[in-house]
């Protein structure tokens, strides 16, 4: 298990913390990738206000079993509502529709 | 003891097939899995493989999930440690559906015999790239380490594979379950869905190329009841039955009836058993055959039910054990009714020999029926069984439910020694075919037709034997009244004429003789008689001719008077 918070950049809108929690599989392609997605996008959009869990299921699989995950990667969203994402979150845009970090304003 | 009946099972299947691993030695033979489901391991020839992948295939309410639960259940209960992996139903469903049934998962899952994992996904899940179920497997690896598992259920896996863009993943993802499922030496169930037409991508091919043995559940809507069949449609290296099943779920679980082929273990008739009246005894040559189907049809109140419950009376008080179905009247109305008739019953109910099983046809659909049936045949075992009425039985779901019904109970009593009276109410004609209705009459050893004939300002019942197996009969008709003390066969009805065939015709031979001889005397005595009368004629004309010739003297001398 590790932690990493990030101190960069804000861009988006609204003060609530986001916890993740990333369910990963070792060095498997899609585990990485979606890490790598993941620390990017904390970065860019939620600078000082988020917090991410990784837990490599191949190292602790019984924090798989308790949050029922079936896949990896997985992403839940803890707060400040309750999400799941799966896979390598390469889709941007609807990650962020889903984070409720895109706004009818937004220019994207 | 299991290992026993396992290798006495494969000798067995052995010498009935030459199965795969006969004809190439060099193929290790299958070991099988007991399902220890009812009925499942007899049409499996054994069980699943064991340490192989079975792919159940069902569309939504065959019970395919409650046939995986099963699975492990038993299993785990003989030993088997096993883990579900539910992709659909969250698993506190799973957990509160077998309670239903009466088995306690909660009590195994802390015993550690058994592991319930939930992987299924919100609906509002956002699925954003690729992924893998590796981190799901690596979780169940670590499960089936800690409390040894030996069995395993992947419920509903197509919800996850369908999340997948293309069948190149599915085609990964399969490979990575296959080889996992393959090293961890698990016997492996995987229920799906069958393939939708059209969808893609289709990953059936995967499953059903991938899996040792599939099964195919499927549950079907008939006229408003349902119909469940369970079929195999491949197991590698094993022989296995390959009908179609019917099968419920009861509340002791799953229930498959295994139907034989076609009689081949029927029992031969065996000796005669009285009809419980002397005197269609003697018309049957002795009486029903044991193990025969013998067929009461009749209109509505020539006594079907009356003549079977004389033979339900016969047999109890011979010490033997009868079940009665009815499917039309309660116990006690049909008690009360053979008891006005003289025909008690009640006291046999009491000491256990007859069991009524009265139920409303349209209560179930005909396989849960059936298995009802099957299930009281194996507690009471009954040597005699009455069907009362199997008219009654299209109510189970149409003609062809009937005639599955039947066919299925009929073929179970011939392989039990079991002697069934089937009851036929009819509507008025009087043709063979409407009395053999429900097209199971290759399957009647005995017909005996029961109807009305009107004649001199009265109506009379008269019964006839139309088809007797294996013994002579009188294809008289015979008429018959109803007492309060039963029925009471009269002397041989002939008003109409009948031609006759068979015994009859040998009695009426025998009968003739004894009128020709009878006719003969009659001719001599006639004989006799007008020999005698000639003589009195001869006498008659002698005496006058005497007479006349004493009066043709005298009129020479009229006066003679006057002489002396």
């Amino acid at each position: 298990m590790s932690k990493n918070s990030s101190k960069r950049g804000a861009v988006s809108k609204g003060h609530d913390l986001y916890r993740f929690r990333l369910f990963i599989a070792g060095d498997e392609v899609n585990s990485i990738r979606a890490k790598t997605n993941l620390f990017h996008l904390a970065q860019t959009y939620l600078s000082d206000r988020h917090e991410i869990i990784v837990v490599d299921v191949m190292e602790d699989y019984q924090a798989a079993l308790d949050f029922n995950i079936m896949a990896v990667p997985t992403l839940l969203v803890e707060n400040p509502f309750e999400r799941v994402i799966v896979g390598s979150l390469s889709d941007e845009k609807a990650v962020l529709d889903t984070l409720g970090l895109i706004f009818e304003s937004d220019p994207q | 003891m299991l290992l026993m009946d396992m290798i006495g099972f494969q000798k067995e299947e052995a010498m009935k097939h030459k199965n795969i691993s006969e004809q190439t030695p060099s193929a290790t033979p299958i070991v099988k899995a007991q399902t220890y489901i009812t009925g499942l391991d007899q049409i499996l020839e054994g069980g699943l493989p064991r340490g192989r992948t079975t792919v159940v295939n069902g569309g939504p309410g065959s019970g395919k999930t409650m046939l995986g639960t099963e699975f492990l259940y038993r299993g785990a209960l003989a030993g088997e440690p096993g883990i579900f992996i539910g992709f659909e139903e969250p698993v506190d469903q799973v957990r509160s559906n077998a309670g239903t049934l009466g088995w306690n998962l909660s009590a195994l899952e802390r015993e550690k015999r058994l592991y319930l994992v939930g992987a299924n996904l919100k609906s509002d899940t956002l699925i954003s790239g690729e992924f893998s179920l590796k981190g799901l497997l690596a979780g169940v690896a670590g499960v089936s380490r800690k409390i040894g598992a030996k069995r395993v259920v992947i419920d509903a896996l197509e919800v996850v594979l369908r999340l997948y863009d293309s069948k190149r993943q599915v085609r990964n993802e399969m490979h990575i379950l296959n080889d996992w499922l393959h090293s961890e030496g698990l016997t492996a169930i995987l229920t799906v869905r069958p393939p939708v037409p059209g969808s893609v991508p289709s990953f059936h091919d995967f499953f059903e190329s991938m899996a040792d043995c599939v099964l195919f559940m499927d549950a079907r809507v008939d006229n408003q009841l349902s119909r469940r069949r369970i079929r195999i449609i491949k197991y590698r290296g094993s022989g296995f039955a390959s009908n179609e099943y019917p099968y419920v779920i009861t509340a002791g679980g799953f229930h498959i009836a295994p139907v034989s082929t076609v009689g081949l273990r029927h029992k031969p008739l065996g000796e005669r058993i009285s009809t419980g009246l002397a005197r269609l005894d003697d018309f049957l040559g002795g009486g029903y055959r044991k193990a025969a189907c013998i067929l009461i049809a009749g209109l509505p109140g020539t006594g079907k039910t009356l003549l079977a419950s004389t033979f339900t009376r016969g047999a109890c008080t011979r010490g033997e054990k009868v079940l009665y179905i009815s499917y039309e009247e309660s116990q006690d109305a049909i008690i009360g009714n053979m008891g006005n008739a003289g025909v008690f019953l009640k006291q046999f109910v009491e000491s256990g020999l007859l069991l009524y099983h009265n139920i409303m046809p349209e209560a179930l659909g005909a396989e849960e029926h059936l298995i009802r049936v099957f299930n009281l045949i194996e507690t009471h075992h009954p040597q005699h069984l009455v069907v009362d009425a199997i008219s009654a039985c299209r109510r189970m779901g149409g003609p062809q439910a009937a005639f599955d019904f039947l066919v299925r109970l009929l073929n179970k009593c011939k392989e039990l020694g079991i002697t069934v009276l089937l009851v036929n109410q009819i509507s008025g004609a009087s043709s063979y075919v409407e009395i053999s209705d429900n097209d199971i009459s290759s399957i009647i050893d005995t017909v005996i037709f029961m109807q009305y004939v009107e004649g001199a300002g009265e109506v009379n019942r008269i019964f006839s034997v139309l088809k007797s197996r294996g013994s002579g009969h009188s294809n008289q008709k015979q008429e018959y009244i109803i007492t309060d003390e039963g029925i009471d066969i009269l002397e041989p009805y002939t008003g109409e004429g009948d031609v006759l065939t068979g015994s009859a015709r040998r009695l009426q031979e025998a009968k003739d003789t004894t009128e020709a001889q009878r006719l003969a005397i009659a001719v001599k005595t006639k004989e006799i008689e007008l020999e005698q009368l000639k003589l009195r004629q001869r006498e008659i004309l002698e005496r006058r001719h005497y007479q006349s010739e004493m009066r043709r003297a005298s009129p020479d001398n009229p006066d003679g008077k006057d002489q002396p």
